[in-house]
């Protein structure tokens, strides 16, 4: 073998060692660090911030994670979540469990590039980054032994990061033995639904599953391999409390109520005959392109709400 | 054989139960490990809930009274000799006509006392009224102009405020923290740590 063609294949293995992990984007990579890092299991404090809407929101919390579970103490208040239950530990515990064959969505919309390995608190992990097209949607920083996201940032199409959270204290393992156990908690079981109201999809989201909702209502959960969010559509008559102090959500298809959050964002609104509330972690952007391909609010005067009860 | 319906029908009533919030932890333990184990408990379950939510949206009927056992007829024999009942009472009137003779009875004075009314001369006023008559009529007709626009507007404007809270079914309440626990509980089967949220607090 020539030294030029030595030199040629060495220049060429150098690419494809260096070059393709690091720049490009693979299929169900996202899915695969979104697995790990749901799987992983760690102690931490969290700290959130958010920007959503024109407030800041600020949490702190401990969080426990392990198999799959969460568990999560925010001021006095325990809850805990995975595996498809939720539940709250407080005076009057309360918990949900979902049966559903709901689980990571495969995504054509997101590409991941790998851009660098640092040190991160004295731990080995990998900077990754999550591409819409041309738009950069997500920066994470992944401890490559437990694929714990330890530094989340989370960006809307004009480039603004509107929530970052990072895990400080960490430490791979349980610290102690929290009871996650839900024994004691009553839980309401929901099942998959049929459903009429919820669409199948919505703003480049898609329906994963549907359940019966209270007070008769039903739960469209849509995620796009990245965000999710649930969709409720409850009846006319429903008093949904916990918009009291909302703020205006203007968009293209009409006025919203609007609730932020560290973690999630809440808008509520009617059109009508139905009561809406979406509730998610998606970004601004998203919110727009979702809202506009829902029913309009229709706020309506006094008579035109008084019309509507009597003639329906 | 027996014991597999009897084993069935304690975990059908269970499920009941459950539906009704109305178990004790040990129990609901005993139907969340059939739910998560026995396809056909799950099947069970979904058939509960089928038939609840079908027996929630049948529609509420009210009797007609006329139906009712021990009822007589009443408005319906004024209809009846007016020829005004709808197609599908006509036979049950006429029915309950065939067998009740007190109807039959109450029937027969109402025809008699209409003829009667019917066989009344009528009353001319005096020549000398007729001016005045036609004066008091233009301001009657106006006062009943006024009445009866009055009494729209006041039956408008009641159907309007009592019409909504009459027809109004209790509204129910729902919380945004039960909302955001129920996304929380879907969201966490998914993979993702993205902003996975828990909502202790609503």
């Amino acid at each position: 073998m020539t030294f030029a063609r030595r030199l040629v294949l060495v220049g060429a293995s150098a690419i494809l060692v260096f070059v393709v992990p690091v720049g490009g984007a693979v299929a169900g990579e996202l899915e695969h660090v979104l697995d790990e890092a749901n799987e992983s299991t760690y102690t931490a404090t969290r700290l959130i911030v958010s920007m959503w809407g024109g407030q800041t929101n600020v949490s702190r919390e401990y969080v426990e994670r392990a198999n799959g579970m969460e568990m999560v103490k925010r001021d006095s208040d325990w809850s805990m979540a995975g595996n498809g239950k939720a539940a709250s530990m407080g005076d009057k515990p309360t918990g949900v469990t979902f049966l559903t064959d709901a689980h990571g969505e495969e995504t054509n919309r997101y590409t991941v590039v790998a851009r660098s390995n640092v040190n991160h608190m004295s731990r080995p992990s990998r900077i990754i980054e999550v591409m819409e097209g041309d738009i950069l949607r997500a920066s994470l920083v992944v401890d490559d032994r437990s694929g714990a996201l330890l530094i989340q940032e989370l960006y809307d199409e004009g480039g603004d990061m509107y929530r970052r959270t990072t895990l400080s204290d960490f430490r791979a393992y349980r610290t102690y033995e929290a009871p996650m156990d839900e024994s004691d908690v009553p839980m309401e079981i929901v099942m998959h639904e049929e459903s009429e109201l919820v669409p199948e999809d919505a703003g480049g989201y898609r329906l994963v599953d549907a359940f019966s909702g209270p007070g008769g209502s039903e739960q469209g959960y849509f995620t796009d391999g990245l965000f999710r969010f649930s969709l409720f559509v409850l009846d006319r008559r429903t008093i949904v409390s916990g918009f009291e102090d909302s703020n205006v959500f203007l968009t293209g298809s009409g006025v919203y109520d609007m609730v932020a959050t560290p973690q999630a964002v809440r808008v509520h609104w009617s059109d009508g005959s139905n009561e809406y509330v979406l509730v998610g972690d998606v970004p601004p952007d998203h919110l727009r392109d979702i809202l506009a391909e829902l029913p309009d609010p229709r706020s309506g005067g006094m008579w035109a709400r008084w019309w509507q009860r009597l003639f329906g | 054989m027996a014991s597999v319906n009897r084993v069935n029908e304690h975990l059908s009533m269970l499920m009941s139960c459950y539906l009704d919030g109305a178990l004790t932890p040990r129990e609901l333990d005993e139907v969340v490990f059939a739910l998560e184990t026995d396809e056909t408990a799950i099947a069970e379950f979904r058939r509960i809930q089928e038939v609840r939510r079908t027996m929630r949206l049948l529609p509420l009927l009210d009797v007609p009274a006329y139906l009712l056992p021990g009822d007589h007829l009443n408005e319906q024999l004024s209809a009846y000799l007016d020829g005004e009942l709808a197609t599908l009472e006509m036979p049950v009137v006429s029915a309950h006509l065939a067998t009740c003779m007190e109807c039959r009875r109450d029937l027969a004075e109402l025809d008699k006392s209409r003829i009667a009314v019917r066989a009344l001369p009528g009353l001319e006023p005096p020549e000398f009224l007729d001016v005045h008559r036609d004066v008091k009529q233009h301001r009657r007709r106006g006062l009943r102009t006024a009445i009866a626009v009055a009494s729209g507007v006041a039956a408008v404007t009641l159907a309007f405020t009592v019409g909504p809270l009459a027809s109004e079914q209790t509204p129910v309440a729902v919380s945004i923290g039960d909302l955001q626990s129920r996304h929380t509980a879907v969201a966490s089967v998914s993979s993702g740590a993205v902003a996975v949220q828990v909502s202790a607090t609503p």
